[in-house]
């Protein structure tokens, strides 16, 4: 087992290199990062002074080593970052440290860390959405099958999975918030509370693609449930339609949502570009596309490599826990 | 897994029915007036939270390292300068007690501080510290440095021995002297007109040493100043929050807080604003703009002016078919300015010389100046030798985003009918600012220059001089080259009378509008909104944006024609039989006054 | 398709309506710039902007039937020339990555060791990057970028789900007995590939290859949206929705005739994806 874990562990490790090095080399391979933080007016020599000591005169290799932590350079953790005359940007991956933006002064790990809370604020208020709307539907759908209540929800479900962001998000903007007033128009907000009330609008929106996927899983699910042999066994005992409906029927239909919720997870971390930038709201994926706009390339790294760990961690998490059930996995065909 | 096994397309016209009922129902809910107004304060007070945007970011807070509309407008909130511009573009004191006094030559400029100014309270200096003759000097001489490497450099060579302070010659500048805690004095080594504009500049305000001691590079992250308000913190690229400065020595009654948001859509602010949620606005869609010009509620509430920016599109001289004169003429011909303006819901004046109206050296009937005047255009082609247009299509460069694309656009559909194809390339900033720079490479390109002080020195010299000229990072990016235009230049930069001074840039005028190194094209409009129950705010002739005099008129008041409930209500009614009972509940009011009472401060941050 | 896969096909009306609608909009983007009444890219600034610049409504000059958009071009010509800009960037990529899909997948289901390990880890590297980033990205740093670039670059992003699918089938197909059996008789490995293998994994291929074209319109209109699509002045939906977004309280249309044609394509190809999942994999 330990054996097992080890190997999926460093493959995964493997993926996440790879993935750090495809993007090193991408945000590399053109464009001027100088001129795009520094901004039209900037000089010859304020452009030559930020390559130096960002150290983007060096080879590439160099700068990767530096981005590894190998070389010696400015790390953001270290006490003297404020004032330290050495090499900044790329910095000590290695020891921890995902190293500092170009653009914005200040450590990639501070940046992400006042972002992620905001992404995972849609992303668990999305997900609520998503379960919420989907389970209930999805229920109702299968409970009254081939009727007009159940053609209805899953014809909705349906457009529901072919309608992009792009096309709701702007109508909701205009619509519930501008027109109607009853949300703000875009924004983060400035209290808790606030927060939340600023960040319905986006998460619904996000919300609509995944409760419909749900809603339609849950009914095909809660179809196959409905026509199992315990669930005749509990009509057969006298239960009502909605106990067995809810308690029985739904409960075990649950399984593949759970399973389904994984895919929603990578939103949670990478948020959403489409959505917050619609909706100007300040988390992973604005920050992401700010970056790559401005060519903030250790930003851009820091974004992908929090996306990639978690998709690689989600995985091995779930490999574990299967080989954890059946032993026929980790003895290895 | 197996999804749904049979799908069912029926709900889809039942969909597109519920979404245009809904888009009919918003139909009649547009906003034609401000959503607030003010209380009605006869003085200006404290108090409030002034919110305000752009739509991309601060890129330093450091007025050594900056030289950007944008963090212009965020450091003339936190520094002073020791002379700042008037409301009629007047150089006046600021810092400086009195304007400074001038030598004979030209040459000698001395200045005496204002007393008991304080810099922001920094660490370790809780109450902050007095500002002296001594830090003016020291502040120049970081800005001068080799080491910083700033943009400002070039408006302070003029200062005797600044040159070789710089390449690191000599250890200070020796036309800088400190005469006593409260007095300092500039020696040129040449007479210089724009001198003064220079120390009018942000490049010149006043910091304090141990800030940089502290910070180090991080300055332009943690600023410290002299400056009405005081720098709370800087999230990147999403909002900087300023307080006010309660030791400041020209205070006024203004709001206590201030917060500018960065990369905000304009579509977004401009709905934003429409209902409360930002206090000022400058960026906007077309659209928008022509609701605020055209609305009767805004009118009291915007202000619009020339700025003094111009925007062509650029023919590099040394480039195939530009080096013809006649070919730059056709395309000067071709554009149809006033049909670009109208597209662009008149958010610019349409030109044909360099010099904005509000530069000395402006001819106001220029008689060669450019125009739309396809015949003629034709005409030049012909005499270009190109009567049936050109072979080769030509390859335009545009920056990043909407603007980049749509002035390509305009552009290809006018010179389509001169007989020149173009083909746009949309390319990244960076790019852009490097290749355009680099002789002979790039064809064609949309650019515009904006001045760093009011002067047409500030306009000529750096963009049609020969001087300007350089194999890499040129800033005279058409390449054009004019002994007689460059003779004229230099004559009028050392020449005291202001009256000649203007004629011999007339003159420079009339040579570039003829040359047509640039089809010059606009001058953009600026248009300021802002809410009723914000005062004292205007655009500022200089820094067209200045936040500096504003004051909230609160608590503000949510207008009463615009009660949503009320409207929404009116729309139902008329989709739903049972409208009317809705129509009545909302009318009442009932809907709207549930809402929470915008609080001062914290609630108008939405 | 085998006859009785194309029997259950047809019975399902849903699958049909989503075929239609293909067809109709695959109709629409092949003849639509033959269609079209206008050149898309002329601007009429005096006729088809009214006084104050704002674009004219539907109708209200004649030949505009749909009006014109905020610089005063053919809103119709426009769209159609458009339907065929995203609905070539869309068949492009798919076409690409279901090539490279079913190549990838079935040479390495088929001959497995090295090359099946190293192309797998490729996708998981591609499966644990943000798509639309990596996208961006590279569409951001891209020179010069034109349509062709878009293309390819969608195509090469995408193959990953294919490779795995067809890599599955491929190794479950060889295990077969008569495979082994022609193994056996001295059958060449391409014509095993080509004449056993292939027409197996046939079925899913097309199924996932339809579903990938409604995400590549989504994505390419994405991209567009976020203004690193097309380059101009070519329109293609995402762009006009993108230009249409702006002027969405003044002239609603702009952003939702775009957005609809978005939408029906996707929901069409999706509803087709669905039949013909269906009609290759029966359970009941």
């Amino acid at each position: 087992m330990i054996a097992y874990i080890a190997r999926r562990a460093l493959f995964a490790l493997f993926v996440v290199a790879a993935v750090v090095t495809g993007v090193f080399a991408l945000m590399n391979a053109v464009g001027d990062p100088a001129a795009a933080t520094l901004g039209p007016s900037a000089g010859p020599e304020q452009l030559a002074d930020f390559n130096k000591k960002h150290g983007l005169d060096q080879p590439l290799a160099q700068q990767f080593l530096a981005y590894l932590g190998v070389v010696r350079c400015v790390r953001p953790s270290s006490p003297r970052w404020h004032t330290d005359p050495g090499q900044r940007g790329y910095c000590g991956l290695l020891q921890g440290d995902l190293g500092e933006s170009f653009g914005h002064q200040e450590p990639v790990g501070n940046v992400i860390l006042t972002r992620l809370p905001r992404t995972l604020l849609l992303g668990v208020l999305a997900l609520g959405f998503e379960l919420l709307l989907g389970i209930t539907f999805g229920v109702l759908a299968a409970r009254f099958r081939n009727t007009w209540l159940d053609t209805t929800i899953m014809g909705t479900a349906f457009l529901g999975i072919s309608l992009p962001t792009y096309v709701t998000g702007p109508i909701f903007l205009l619509v519930l918030a501008f027109w109607y007033g009853w949300f703000p128009v875009g924004g983060y907000g400035v209290d808790p509370l606030d927060h939340v009330y600023h960040a319905l609008l986006p998460a619904f929106t996000l919300a609509i693609f995944g409760a419909a996927t749900y809603a339609r899983v849950m009914r095909s699910e809660m179809i196959e449930t409905l026509r199992s042999d315990y669930i005749r066994t509990a009509r057969a005992k006298g239960l009502s339609t909605r106990t067995v409906t809810w308690q029985h029927a739904a409960r075990n239909a649950l399984l593949p949502i759970v399973t389904l919720m994984g895919l929603s997870m990578t939103i949670l971390v990478a948020g959403a570009i489409i959505t917050e930038t619609i909706f100007a709201w300040p988390g992973m994926g604005s920050l992401a596309i700010q970056s790559i706009y401005n060519l903030d390339a250790p930003t851009v790294m820091g974004v992908v490599l929090v996306f990639s760990v978690t998709v690689q961690a989600g995985n091995l998490l779930a490999d574990i826990a299967v080989a954890a059930l059946d032993p026929r996995v980790r003895l290895g065909s | 897994m197996r999804l749904i096994q049979k799908t069912n397309a029926r709900a889809l016209p039942a969909w597109l029915c519920v979404s245009l009922l809904m888009g009919l129902a918003g139909c009649d809910k547009r906003p034609r007036g401000p959503r607030y107004e003010g209380a009605g304060n006869p003085k200006p007070r404290d108090g409030g939270t002034f919110v305000f945007h752009h739509e991309s970011n601060v890129r330093t807070l450091d007025p050594h390292l900056a030289y950007d509309e944008l963090s212009n407008m965020a450091i003339r909130l936190l520094y002073d300068g020791l002379l700042d511009y008037d409301e009629q573009s007047n150089l006046i004191p600021s810092l400086a007690e009195t304007m400074p006094t001038v030598s004979e030559d030209g040459k000698t400029f001395r200045f005496r501080l204002r007393r008991g100014v304080r810099f922001h309270p920094m660490p370790g200096l809780p109450k902050g510290r007095e500002l002296i003759a001594e830090d003016i000097r020291w502040s120049l001489e970081h800005l001068l440095s080799g080491d910083v490497a700033s943009p400002g450099f070039p408006f302070f060579r003029s200062i005797k021995g600044a040159e070789a302070f710089h390449s690191g010659n000599e250890k200070h500048i020796r036309g800088i002297r400190v005469l006593d805690r409260y007095t300092i004095e500039f020696t040129l080594s040449e007479a210089d007109q724009t001198f003064l504009n220079s120390m009018a500049m942000t490049f010149a305000y006043p910091v304090p040493k141990e800030n940089y001691a502290r910070r180090g590079d991080q300055v332009g992250q943690y600023p410290v100043g002299t400056g009405p308000y005081m720098f709370q913190r800087w999230e990147r690229g999403v909002q900087i929050e300023f307080v006010r400065n309660p030791r400041y020595f020209a205070a006024r009654p203004g709001p206590n807080r201030m917060v500018y948001l960065e990369n905000v859509q304009r579509y977004v602010a401009s709905l934003r604003f429409q209902n409360g949620g930002l206090d000022a606005i400058h960026r906007y869609t077309p659209a928008h703009r022509r609701l605020y010009k055209t609305a009767r509620r805004w009118k009291p509430h915007r202000k619009e002016f020339a700025e003094a920016v111009i925007y062509g599109l650029v023919m590099n001289c040394e480039l195939p078919p530009f080096d013809n004169v006649h070919v730059r003429r056709a395309v000067a011909f071709a554009l149809d300015r006033k049909g670009w303006a109208k597209a662009r819901g008149d958010a610019f004046l349409p030109t044909g010389q360099f010099l904005p109206p509000s530069i000395a050296g402006h001819v106001p009937r220029l008689e060669n100046r450019q125009r739309f005047d396809l015949a003629r255009a034709k005409r030049e082609m012909r005499e270009a030798g190109f009567a049936r247009g050109l072979r080769k299509e030509i390859v335009l460069w545009v920056g990043e985003g909407d603007s980049g694309r749509f002035y390509g656009e305009l552009v290809q559909n006018d010179l389509a009918k001169i007989g020149i194809r173009v083909r746009v390339r949309q390319v990244s900033f960076a790019v852009y600012l490097e290749e355009t720079a680099k002789p002979k490479t790039v064809q064609a390109f949309m650019s515009g220059w904006a001045k760093d002080f009011p002067d047409a020195a500030s306009f000529f010299d750096p963009v049609f001089h020969s001087r300007s000229i350089r194999s890499r990072n040129s800033q005279n990016r058409s390449f054009y080259r004019n002994s007689q235009l460059d003779a004229l230049l230099d004559a009028a930069r050392i020449e005291q009378s202001p009256s000649r001074r203007a004629k011999l840039y007339q003159q420079a005028s009339r040579i570039v509008t003829g040359d047509a190194p640039w089809a010059f094209v606009y001058n953009p409009l600026s248009m300021h909104v802002w809410q009723p129950y914000v005062r004292g705010y205007g655009p500022h002739p200089v820094w067209d944006k200045d936040y500096r005099s504003a004051w909230l008129d609160l608590p503000r008041r949510r207008v009463a024609h615009m009660l949503t409930g009320r409207r929404f209500a009116k729309s139902m009614a008329s989709l739903f039989p049972f409208g009317p009972l809705m129509s009545k509940r909302f009318a009442e009011g009932r809907f709207t006054q549930r809402r929470r009472p915008a609080r001062e401060g914290t609630m108008r941050l939405r | 398709m085998d006859g009785r896969a194309w029997r259950r096909f047809r019975k399902n009306k849903g699958a049909l309506w989503g075929g239609m609608l293909v067809l109709s909009v695959t109709l629409v983007a092949a003849l639509g710039p033959l269609l079209a009444p206008h050149d898309p890219d002329q601007q009429h600034r005096e006729t088809l902007l009214s006084g104050d610049g704002s674009p004219v409504a539907p109708w209200s000059v004649p030949g505009h039937p749909l009006g014109a958009d905020s610089l005063g071009r053919d809103e119709l010509s426009r769209l159609l020339h458009g339907g065929a800009v995203s609905m070539q960037v869309a068949f492009f990529a798919t076409a690409l990555a279901v090539l490279l899909g079913v190549v990838v997948g079935a040479l390495s289901g088929y001959f497995l060791g090295a090359f099946d390990f190293l192309s797998m880890r490729l996708v998981d590297v591609l499966l644990s990057t943000p798509f639309l980033l990596i996208a961006i990205a590279i569409q951001r740093v891209w020179d010069d970028p034109a349509l062709w670039t878009l293309f390819v670059l969608l195509g090469l992003l995408s193959w990953t789900t294919l490779a795995r699918v067809t890599r599955a089938k491929t190794m479950q197909v060889r295990a077969l007995d008569y495979i082994q059996a022609a193994r056996a008789l001295g059958a060449g490995r391409m014509r095993i590939l080509l004449r056993h293998v292939l027409p197996n994994v046939l079925g899913p291929v097309i199924v996932l290859g339809t579903t990938l074209v409604a995400q590549m319109i989504i994505v390419e209109s994405a991209m567009s949206f976020l203004g690193l699509g097309v380059q101009p002045p070519q329109a293609s939906w995402g762009s006009m929705l993108r230009e249409g977004q702006e002027l969405m309280d003044d002239a609603p249309r702009l952003m939702l005739f775009p957005a609809a044609f978005i939408v029906m394509t996707v929901f069409g190809f999706n509803l087709l994806g669905e039949g013909l999942r269906d009609a290759f994999d029966p359970k009941d």
